[in-house]
């Protein structure tokens, strides 16, 4: 199957070329997806998408542009790509595009990724997805205190899709993925008109991977359950456990200042720290493009660049920069790659019940809202939900608070990583505790004079 | 894989964002003449094979189907380091077809506008029903509406080299605004696109949405310190849109917006008295409130304003509107929503009194009421629901004037840049990109980087003060929901609130 595609992609290299381009490089994909949601006990919803196209990147007189498109009729595409390289013409040129080095496009990765499930794949069943969101959405509401639900949707889905790359310097890659997910979503009755809403899902790119549907289903209305009667704590420093399904959100922060274009734009607080310790000696990160059944997992990057694993984070000292061949071109360095892949971390001995224990008093947040990151400058400011924990146990909800700082501060503060890397993501991240962190929420008395 | 967390809405104001992804120009050739065709004739998608389409649609029982063909093409034009040296094109054309049966919906789309395709995609919509068909599609019957957002020289028709003057006038002016301006990056955006909706109640409506965006960043440096920030300006217009005063006004703002940072504190954090300035701080409206008077989550009944139509949500003072009619600088504005139907102005708070929520065809019908013409998607690829389009409360009686003066000390809220809310608990945070203080009742020292955070139908209760005002803000604002973006406008005249919280660094 994909043998038509990466054919594709090459006739479109073949038309790029015969309309005047030097270089090009063209990605052909086709997917699938299928989601049932099961909303209080009936079929609320089937989606079932198919789509197919093309993204084309051109490299005209020395000038660049990059395109994409969902028609793909043959006479379209032919017009397609002549307006698109006239328009080229019209740029300023830019020596610093080009394709990437065809040595770095070599020696890419030969093992088996395993993020491809084709008898996965194969055994799509729309009566067993809905049965799946059917089950979700019961096992929802056979958790204890279920008979707070206010509204309950179980989904499932599952996504296959398949793309080749080829450019012409050579470079040619084909790849399929698969993946497939359980999701559970609660909403329970609050004092007054409040109705929290809980989340869980689990993900995997093999069908046989994902876990127990009814844990899933449980821990949706569990999560809305413990949300009841939230309030905020006074302002003050405490020290603070970020939970591993969320802490991914944080530390992106923290990644994209390591950007090219953030670097040299003048727009990250990290340009000038690589080899330098940015966070505490617990912090050890590795970017594994290899890791097998990774969500970030690949055998070529973006622009068909070989994938390698990379160390991010060593004991806390910054090692690398994501840097792609156009902003390291300007930058006069060696380009790594656009973006992160797989993110694993070194994990600490103990669980979250245990960081809970260690910590003894302290904030353990569970969610985030809104915020915001200045990469230029390391401030971070983000609204968080969570538990405020005493004896080292949650002992009441906690929301609109706020968490700020700066991440130079905030890195070095962190103390303790916990064992349990969060499964369903691409950053493998396991819970983060810091110690002591800025918090605002309530205070005593509003000032007067309102 | 992402999964998308549950209950929460996020708007954004990209100002900052540097534009990527595609574009092309790539119009689709001439209109064809003659009453009975379509624009979409010329992908060979004729009125018969709609039909066809929509027979195959219900060919399981559902009670309602809907072929929702799209063809938009998108260009950027990007400006950085002193050259114009990049442009992005995206074509989408594809068709989303839905099946309705009861409260449930059977959603697909293809992007390839072949018959066998069409069909395959109807037969996976049908499938939400699984009986025999019950309804029979009625005959299209055009729909016709008068564009309120014609433009004279459609984007498909504007060269590379038209556009370039632009982007260098905004650059220019941003760069030598201020020495302390060190880097300036400028994206242009064209967008045209062209819906066809037709339905088996016989409703073929076809329009036209031109949109166009500029956005400017800047970066500035003093003494060792950093500091980004932006503007944009959107308008639903063609390329006249884009007078020396636009351009101008965008590029210095821009800039000013980054320098006035330097040297700006923390405000002070806590329980402060909050003063909205007029403009973007409507975006605090669109999420803290507006999201939970969106139907959908009040059919599901997981909305805080769930059951609370006719009672008394604010003080006399407030009057909110959601309205699709209004002119085209607010980006919100549409002919027709996505389901075909003709724009309209919504009262959703009316003296303080909730009277109606927004609807689209499948809350209309559980609540036995018109929709609002409020079912909007992001394209093709997803299935609609209740959005906001332009949202802004009424002016008041006060003067803007009277109201910094009646605050003591407090927080005057300028520049927002995103903000999240939690549809069911109704908690908030918005981030605070630049403001004032308030000292004895006049503005002081700029401060920079704080969250407001809140709870929006409790501080809604508390707009005790409204000012006479309103204003909308001009630039490109998108909203988020059920993981798709849609162009929204909103605005508020000077608004005084409580109950909400400042968090900051501690200055």
């Amino acid at each position: 199957m994909s043998k038509e595609l990466l054919g594709k992609a090459k006739d479109v290299l073949g038309i790029a070329r015969k309309h005047g381009a030097k270089d090009a490089s063209a990605s052909v994909y086709r997917s699938r997806s299928s989601v049932v949601e099961w909303r209080d006990g009936k079929l609320d919803r089937i989606k079932e998408n198919t789509r197919f196209g093309l993204s084309l990147t051109l490299y005209v007189d020395g000038r660049y542009s990059s395109h994409g498109t969902s028609d793909l009729r043959p006479e379209a595409l032919d017009r397609f790509v002549r307006e698109t390289i006239a328009m080229t013409r019209h740029l300023a040129p830019d020596p610093h595009r080009k394709l990437p080095d065809p040595a770095r496009c070599r020696g890419a990765f030969k093992g088996d990724l395993k993020i491809y499930d084709a008898p996965g794949v194969a055994a799509a069943d729309p009566v067993a997805r809905r049965r799946a969101a059917k089950a979700l959405e019961d096992a929802a509401r056979s958790a204890e205190g279920a008979k707070e639900i206010v509204s309950a949707t179980g989904i499932s889905g599952e996504s296959a899709s398949e793309e080749a790359m080829a450019a012409t310097g050579g470079m040619e890659g084909e790849r399929r993925t698969s993946s497939f997910s359980q999701v559970a979503v609660v909403s329970v009755r609050d004092k007054g008109a409040r109705k929290p809403t809980g989340f869980w899902y689990c993900a995997d790119r093999r069908r046989g991977g994902l876990g127990p549907i009814e844990a899933v289903g449980r821990e949706a209305t569990r999560r809305a359950l413990e949300q009841r009667g939230a309030a905020p704590e006074p302002s003050g420093q405490y020290p603070c456990i970020i939970e591993n399904a969320v802490a991914g959100q944080l530390f992106s922060w923290l990644l994209a200042p390591l950007g090219g274009s953030a670097i040299q734009q003048q727009r990250s607080f990290l340009a000038d720290r690589l080899g330098q310790a940015v966070a505490s000696e617990h912090l050890t990160v590795r970017d594994d493009p290899h890791l097998v059944g990774g969500f970030g997992s690949a055998t070529y990057d973006g622009e068909g660049m070989a994938t390698r694993p990379r160390d991010l984070f060593e004991r806390g000292v910054l090692r690398t920069f994501y840097l792609d061949t156009y902003y390291a071109s300007k930058l006069g360095k060696e380009p790594t790659t656009a973006s992160p892949t797989n993110l694993v971390f070194d994990p600490g001995p103990r669980d979250l019940r245990g960081l809970c224990a260690a910590m003894g008093k302290g904030i353990l947040i569970t969610g985030f809202s809104g915020g915001n990151s200045n990469s230029a400058s390391g401030n971070f400011s983000i609204g968080i939900r969570g538990h405020w924990v005493e004896g080292g146990r949650p002992v009441r909800p906690v929301a609109e608070m706020n968490l700020a700082g700066n991440h130079l501060q905030l890195w070095k503060a962190l103390v303790e990583l916990g064992s349990d890397p969060f499964p369903f993501s691409s950053t493998r991240i396991p819970s983060l505790r810091f110690d002591p962190v800025q918090f605002s929420g309530m205070d005593s008395k509003a000032p007067a004079g309102a | 894989m992402k999964v998308a967390g549950a209950g929460g809405a996020v708007v954004t104001l990209p100002v900052m964002a540097a534009g990527c992804g595609p574009k092309a120009h790539l119009g689709a050739g001439a209109r064809p003449a003659g009453a009975h065709q379509t624009y979409f004739d010329q992908f060979g998608l004729g009125r018969e094979l709609i039909e066809k389409t929509l027979r195959r649609a219900l060919g399981r029982g559902g009670d309602f189907a809907e072929v929702f063909c799209q063809h938009k093409i998108s260009h950027w034009l990007g400006m950085e380091d002193g050259q114009v040296d990049r442009a992005y094109t995206q074509v989408r054309l594809g068709a989303g077809i839905r099946v309705l049966k009861g409260d449930a919906t059977g959603f697909a789309y293809c992007e390839d506008l072949t018959e066998e395709a069409l069909l395959r995609t109807a037969a996976a919509a049908a499938t939400v029903a699984d009986g025999t068909p019950i309804a029979r599609p009625r005959s299209l019957v055009a729909v016709p509406h008068v564009s309120q957002y014609q433009v004279k020289l459609p984007w498909s028709e504007v060269g590379v080299e038209r556009k370039l003057p632009i982007v260098q006038r905004a650059e220019k002016l941003a760069r030598s605004r201020d020495g302390r301006i060190v880097k300036v990056t400028v994206f242009l955006e064209d967008d045209v696109s062209r819906i066809l909706v037709a339905t088996s109640e016989g409703r073929l409506v076809e329009d036209d949405q031109p949109m166009t965006t500029l956005r400017v960043s800047c970066t500035g440096r003093s003494q060792g310190v950093t500091e980004t920030s932006g503007q944009s300006v959107a308008s639903m217009d063609d390329l006249s849109f884009y007078t020396d005063e636009v351009i101008r006004k965008c590029a210095h703002e821009a800039a000013d917006y980054t320098t006035l940072l330097f040297g700006a504190g923390s405000p002070p954090v806590g329980n402060v008295p909050v003063v909205l300035a007029p403009g973007v701080t409507g975006i605090l409206l669109h999420e803290a409130i507006g999201h939970g008077m969106e139907a959908d989550f009040n059919r599901k009944g997981t909305s805080i304003y769930a059951g609370r139509i006719g009672k008394r949500v604010a003080p006399k003072d407030v009057t909110v509107l959601d309205d699709g009619t209004a002119p085209r600088r607010f980006r919100g504005s549409i002919n027709v929503d996505d389901e075909g139907q003709a724009a309209a102005r919504t009262v959703l708070v009316e003296g303080g009194i909730l009277r109606s929520y927004m609807h689209d065809r499948i809350s209309a019908r559980h609540y036995g009421l018109k929709s609002t013409g409020s079912g909007r998607r992001q394209d093709y690829r997803y299935p609609p629901n209740p959005r906001m389009r332009n949202t802004f409360m009424l002016p008041g009686p006060s003067s803007p004037e009277e109201i910094i003066r009646s605050v003591k000390h407090g927080l005057y809220a300028e520049m927002f840049t995103n903000g999240q809310v939690m549809i069911g608990a109704g908690d908030f945070t918005f981030y605070l990109k630049h403001g004032r203080l308030i000292e004895n009742g006049k503005l002081g020292p700029v401060v920079k980087d704080a969250n407001l955070i809140g709870n929006g139908p409790r501080v809604l209760e508390q707009v005790d003060m409204v000012g006479s005002d309103l204003r909308m803000h001009s630039g490109a604002g998108y909203c988020g929901k059920d993981g798709q973006m849609v162009p929204v406008g909103f605005g508020l005249p000077t608004v005084r609130a409580h109950g909400m919280s400042v968090g900051g660094r501690k200055s």
